[in-house]
Formats: C-alpha cells, structure tokens, sequence
C-alpha cells in the first residue's frame, strides 16, 4: 500500500499537474496565437447567437404576417419568405437549432470515438485489430448515399438526424485517439501507474483520457461544424424534420418554394454565411492548435 | 509490391463491406410499419384491392415467406442483376431507371474529378515549389472554401448566373436541366453545346470546391519531395531546375494525389448528388432525390447499392494500382 501510493506520488509529479491545469494551460497558448483568438472569437459569437438570438427575433419564423417574397425592409431586416414569414426571425431561431443539432452530434460521435479509440489504442492486440476493421468497413462505405437511405427509412425527426449523423461521424476521430493513445502508452507515468497494479480501466479514465482532452476538444468542434453541414444537406435533400426551424430547412424551402425563380438572395445568403462563418472560425481555431502542438513545422 | 496474403485479405473485407450493404439494404425496408405491396395498389391504382393482384406485387418486391427466405430470394435475385421494381414508376425495373440516369452522373463526376485533378496539380506543384505568396493565397483560399457548403455555393452561382446577370437580355447559363427542348438527343452540333453550356454551373461548382484539396496535397507532397535526397544530388550535378522540378519532383510527388483521387471520390459523390438537384440534373442524385420525395423506397435502395459498390470496388482496384505504379509501396 504504502509502496503504491510512493509511486502515484512520482506518477503526479511526471505529470506535472492536473488534468484540468493543462487544458487550462493549453487554452491560454491558444489565447496567446492570433489565429487562436480570432477563431475563438468568431465561434464564441455564433455560440452566444444561437444561445441567446432567439430572444432577438422580432416576429415569430412561423408565422406569416407580411407579403410573400418581399426584398429587405425596415420592418423585415433580412425580408420576407414565400409565405410572408420573417427570415430575419428565421435566421436567429434557426441558428439556435442548427448548432444544437451539430453540438448534439458531437457528442454522440466524440463519446463512441474516444471509447473505440482508447480502448483499441490501449489493450491492443485482437480487440485493436477487430475494432479498427469495424472502423475501416465505415470508412469506406460512401457516406452521403448511406445518410440519405438511412434518413429515409427511418422516422423523419431531428432525433433521428442526430442519432445517424453521431453514429456515422465517429470512425474517423476513433482512428486518431488511438494513434495519440498508442503513444502515450509509452509515456513513463503511464509505465508507472501499470507497475503500481492500477486496473487498464482506471489509467484510461486518469491518465490517459485527461492527456487527450485537447485533441478531443479541436475534434469535437470540427464534428460540430461537420454535424451542421451534413444536417443542412440533408435537409436540403428533402431528409429529416423539414417543419423544423434551422440553416438547413431555410436552404431547403429557398429550392423548393422557387427562391430562384423570385431572385430572393435575401432568404439564401443568410444561411450559407452562417455555415461558412462557422467553417472560418474552426479552420483558424485548427490552424492555432497546429502551432502550438507542432512548433517546429507550424512556424515554417 | 504485393502479396497474395495481402490481396486475399482485402478481398475478404471487401466482401464483408459489400455483404454489410446488402444486409442493411434488405433489412431497412422490412424495419419500416406497413406492406408495400398494398402501398403500390393504393397509389398506382386507386381502387378496389384484388386479393390475387397484391399477391402478384407481393411476390415482385419479394415480400412473400419467411424472413430467411426473403433473404435467400434477395441475395439470389441481386446475383441476377434484379434490384426490384420502382414503386413510383412501377412496373420500370430500378436497373433500367439507374441506367438511364447513370451516364449523366458519371459525365459530371469525371470531368469534375479529371479537371480539379489537372488544375489541383498544376496549382499544388507551382506553389510547392515556390512558396511565398501564392503559398499563402493557396491557403487562405482553400481554407475558406473547405467552409463552403457545396451546394450553398451552386444556388449562387445559379442566381447570379442564370438568373440576376445577363447579356443583350439572355442569361449566360440555364437555370436547370441537362440540354434544351429544341434540342434533338443524339450525335450532333447543337445538342453538344446545349449539353455543354447546362453542364457549366454543375461542373464550375463542383470544380471550385474540389480542386483546392488536391492542390494542398501536391504542395505538401512536393515539399516533402524537395527535402529527398536524390532531389539534391540533381541539384548538385546541376541539372536544370526545369528538369529537376518535371522529374524529379512533379513525378514522384504525383502518386499520392492520384491515390487520394479515389479516397475523395466518395465525398464528391455526395456533393454532385447535392448538386444535381440544384440543377434538376437528370443524373442518379437528383433521381434519388425525386426517389426520396415519392418515398420510392427500392429505387433509393438501388441507388444506394450501385453507388456503394462502385466506390468500394473502386478504392480497392487503385490500392492495387497503386502499388504496381509504385515499386516502392509493400503490401503485405
């Protein structure tokens, strides 16, 4: 007993403090990089959008009270849709729905990857072998077409459009925590922690999870924003709830109600840049993780 | 190099992906509350239900026996090239409707590919090789278009193209389809153009979001080539640059773009399928489109199968090709 817990002692001090001081250091680095606060900032500001913009939204999105197809205005900022309803309103509530739809999928893919992943990366052997063969079969299937027949047999609900996407999404982040896993196997504290006969289920959820948390964070908003894209998609494909209120079924009423046909730019542009927006700030958020971890290539 | 371990054990995956498909394909429907068959004679023929006709349907779409034997009866009617029978256009077979649509498909996706391939390489290698500023345009423009929902992009092009901008009153593209109607299908001038000029949006569409991938990839792998030692011993033995740079370089740092080819194939699809239906452009994504919102269930299936088989079969053959192109790569 006393023999073990001298070794936790080493362990902690190899480590050098704990979980959260780290990611705490490792924001402040990421606060530090241009890139990382312009991200950061971009983000945060759709975050805090779809928080709190519906409580911004003049009218409500589903109900009509002006003329169809009418081109911005004072009392309809963004204009109106094909059957009078405020797009403005649409765009604030919608923003609200699309980035829980992504968050929800994030989480969903984020907790299967990262179990696939350690797990495969830690005991190795036939259950790596066994669960990366499971990955690769996923990975290969084209994903679109198996969304899309997958989406239409199964009831049209946001539920449902969450719980696919979070199931498809995972293959591909499980195949990165287990490389990052495999090396940090290595590491002496994990050695360390093994020779002081704590249990394989333990060092995953003390040691070698906390290690991984910034990995886990830049990946977890890339699904995110990959969520809300492949829900637009989808939705825009005739897929899914399409009386829900969000980016997608805005893209999606704009294609079928004839939005072209009305040059209605006012009710396509808003969507789309949102999406973009959110694509922007993950790629500087990525590109300041990049510098941080990888120093010597990032300056370059 | 490759084994004949190696070989055998991708044909054994291969064939537990393709058998994955199947199966999923043949369960889903039988997942879904209410009989098909009895769908068909409500929709198509509205009337009084004749017990021995919904037999006959029943036994079309395979529904009749125990689930194994359906199962059976599945497998053996795939082997025979039968995909079923379209509910919306009953009785046309899903093959022939997948045949009719699939070449309009294949021209958009392989022209797309072949010219973001061409412009990705020339783009990818010239910034490479000379860095500096259009190393960073490259970036910056590729970064921002990785945002750019694919067919977010098409409805632009389509409103500003096709409908807001135009010339002596015409517009420069059409808003949808794949030719016109004074147009006569067949080998001739004007059906060529008229092809080409509703191909444009599509294509200008999926170009402009594809390109930029391969582009980053050549320029990693040529500044990855660049470091290569027998890259400096040309240098040393003072080769031309333009030498170095079309042999030495271009040569060798081309092979894992062409590999990723078919890697991003698979996600090509899904944005020229989102594409084609901007376009109402008769190809297998906007009929599968037309298929989800008819709820034409072995049509979507069909699609489904043919577009998954391809791209498996696919990855697999230039794996293959890869490693015979390339006496370096061991597969083993």
């Amino acid at each position: 007993m006393t023999n073990s817990t001298h070794i936790n002692d080493v362990r902690k001090i190899i480590a050098s403090g704990g979980s959260m001081t780290r990611f705490r250091s490792f924001l402040k680095q990421l606060m530090r990089n241009w890139k990382g606060r312009t991200g950061a900032l971009i983000l945060l500001s759709l975050v805090l959008l779809a928080i709190f913009g519906y409580l911004f939204a003049p009218y409500n999105p589903v109900s009509s009270n002006a003329p169809s197809f009418q081109p911005p205005t004072h009392s309809h900022l963004l204009g109106t849709d094909y059957i009078g309803e405020d797009i403005f309103s649409w765009f604030l509530v919608g923003a609200g729905t699309s980035l829980l739809v992504g968050a929800s999928i994030a989480v969903i893919a984020i907790t299967i990857g990262v179990a696939v992943g350690v797990i495969a990366g830690y005991f190795g052997g036939y259950i790596d072998n066994g669960l990366m063969r499971v990955v690769d079969v996923l990975l290969v299937i084209p994903g679109f077409p198996l969304l899309v027949i997958l989406s239409a047999f199964l009831p049209p609900t946001l539920e449902t459009t969450i719980i696919v996407l979070g199931i498809l999404s995972w293959p591909f982040i499980s195949r990165v925590i287990r490389s990052q896993t495999l090396t940090l196997r290595r590491r002496p504290y994990i050695m360390a922690s093994e020779l002081s006969g704590l249990s394989g289920l333990r060092i995953i959820v003390r040691d070698i999870i906390p290690n991984l948390i910034p990995l886990i964070f830049i990946n977890a908003i890339f699904l995110a924003i990959g969520g809300v894209v492949a829900q637009a998609g989808l939705a825009f494909f005739g897929l899914g709830d399409l009386r829900s209120v969000n980016w997608g079924t805005m893209l999606y009423w704009f294609q079928a109600e004839d939005g072209i046909v009305y040059n209605a730019w006012w009710w396509l542009i808003p969507p789309g840049i949102g999406i973009i927006l959110l694509g922007v700030g993950a790629n500087f958020l990525s590109n300041a993780v990049y510098e941080i971890t990888q120093p010597a290539r990032g300056s370059k | 190099m490759i084994t004949l371990r190696y070989l055998l054990r991708r044909i054994f995956y291969m064939a537990i992906t393709l058998f994955a498909a199947i199966t999923l394909n043949f369960l889903l429907p039988r997942l879904v509350p209410g009989n098909p068959a009895l769908l068909i004679l409500l929709t198509k023929y509205r009337g009084i239900i004749n017990p021995s006709q919904l037999k006959l349907i029943e036994s079309e779409l395979n529904l009749r026996g125990t689930m194994w034997q359906q199962y059976v009866g599945y497998l053996s009617s795939l082997v025979h090239g039968n995909l079923g029978v379209s509910y919306y256009y009953y009785p046309q077979t899903v093959s022939s409707i997948i045949l009719e649509h699939l070449p309009w498909t294949l021209f958009l996706l392989g022209t797309a590919t072949l010219v973001s391939v061409i412009i990705g390489v020339f783009i990818g290698s010239y910034s490479g090789w000379k860095r500096g500023l259009s190393d960073t345009v490259l970036q910056g423009f590729s970064v921002s278009l990785t945002a750019v929902p694919y067919f977010w992009l098409g409805l632009i092009f389509q409103l500003a193209f096709a409908v807001i901008i135009t010339i002596n009153g015409y517009h420069i593209f059409p808003v949808a389809h794949a030719y016109g109607i004074s147009v006569t299908p067949g080998p001739n001038l004007p059906f060529f153009l008229s092809v080409m000029r509703h191909a444009a949006l599509p294509l200008i569409t999926l170009i402009i979001t594809t390109f930029p991938g391969f582009a980053l990839l050549m320029r990693n792998t040529v500044i990855t080539v660049l470091d290569e030692d027998y890259v400096l011993l040309a240098r040393a033995k003072g080769l031309q640059l333009n030498t170095i740079r079309k042999n030495y370089v271009n040569k060798n740092a081309i092979l894992p773009v062409a590999t990723s080819v078919a890697l991003a194939f698979a996600g090509i699809v899904g944005g020229a399928f989102l594409v084609e239906e901007v376009f109402s452009y008769p190809g297998i994504g906007f009929t599968l489109y037309n298929a989800v919102t008819t709820s034409d269930y072995p049509l979507i299936e069909g699609i489904f199968l043919i577009i998954t088989f391809t791209i498996v079969i696919a990855n697999f053959l230039v794996d293959i090709l890869y490693a015979y192109l390339d006496p370096r790569v061991i597969l083993k």
